[in-house]
């Protein structure tokens, strides 16, 4: 009997040790340090559109690759099709990243095209998201999912 | 204060007064995130990163980009001008540590 009870309790010894370690590691990446500009995509859309939200539209053409294989280096272009006078601003926003916001562009008359082109890091598979706020305070928007096969954050 | 090396290209490279073209602009930076450790020493290596760029013609502001810490490693940043006239293209890029540089280029149109 007491071989027996030995044997189990060796058996339950690395079931349990395993059962820590990944609950140590879960607890780890829930408590993963942020950085001091975290914010959440939702908190940062509100900030860009002052509470109004963004209404999709296919005025704005947003080029990302569909598979980016290193998300330290991901190229983004964003054209917005309207004239220029109506145009205030352009954002890049990411969904998933600890700070969602890429780059905020402060565009005037003289750019002649609203147009701009960058490279973001990607922490991991997720969408880019940019948003074009115009002159009347209103804001338009355009998605994209990126499959992101290497990290390239933190 | 620390000097870095930057380019700004204009695209197509001849263009006439009245064209719209594509300013490149491209910094050697290393953008660190504040998240990554260092492998040999294990410390979280501090956050640096360009906070502002701005784009002068003939000393006239007109744009700014204001990237995070998420704009890759040696950033790119692409934007439109229209030619009104030959001038100088001056970019103002500081960062979070307050290192402040600047690069201009002759603007010529032809024809």
């Amino acid at each position: 009997m007491e071989r027996r009870s030995f044997l189990k309790g060796i058996g339950a010894l690395p079931a349990l040790g395993v059962l820590g370690a990944s609950s140590v590691t879960l607890l780890a990446k829930e408590s993963k340090p942020k950085g001091k500009n975290a914010i959440s995509f939702k908190k940062a859309l509100e900030v860009i559109t002052h509470g109004k939200g963004a209404k999709e539209s296919d005025k704005v053409h947003l080029v990302v690759p569909e598979i980016a294989e290193n998300g330290a280096v991901v190229p983004v272009k964003v054209n917005v099709e309207l004239p220029i006078e109506q145009v205030k601003s352009i954002h890049i926003l990411s969904t998933k990243n600890s700070n969602a916001r890429c780059a905020d562009v402060f565009l005037t008359p003289r750019n002649g095209k609203a147009y701009f082109a960058t490279r973001i890091k990607l922490g991991g598979t997720q969408e880019v998201v940019a948003v074009a706020v115009l002159k009347d305070g209103s804001a338009i928007m355009a998605k994209k999912p990126v499959k992101v096969t290497i990290g390239g954050c933190g | 204060m620390a000097k870095r090396k930057s380019i700004i290209k204009i695209k197509p490279r001849k263009y006439k007064v009245g064209d719209i073209v594509k300013v490149d602009f491209i910094v050697i930076h290393p953008m660190e995130t504040g998240m990554r450790k260092d492998k040999k020493t294990g410390k979280i290596k501090p956050m640096h990163y360009i906070n502002e760029v701005k784009f002068y013609f003939n000393d006239e502001l007109f744009t700014t980009i204001i990237p995070w810490e998420t704009v890759s490693t040696n950033p790119y940043f692409s934007i439109n001008m229209k030619v009104t006239g030959p001038g100088v293209i001056k970019v103002v890029y500081k960062d979070n540590l307050g290192e402040v540089n600047e690069k201009s280029k002759k603007v010529k149109p032809k024809g």
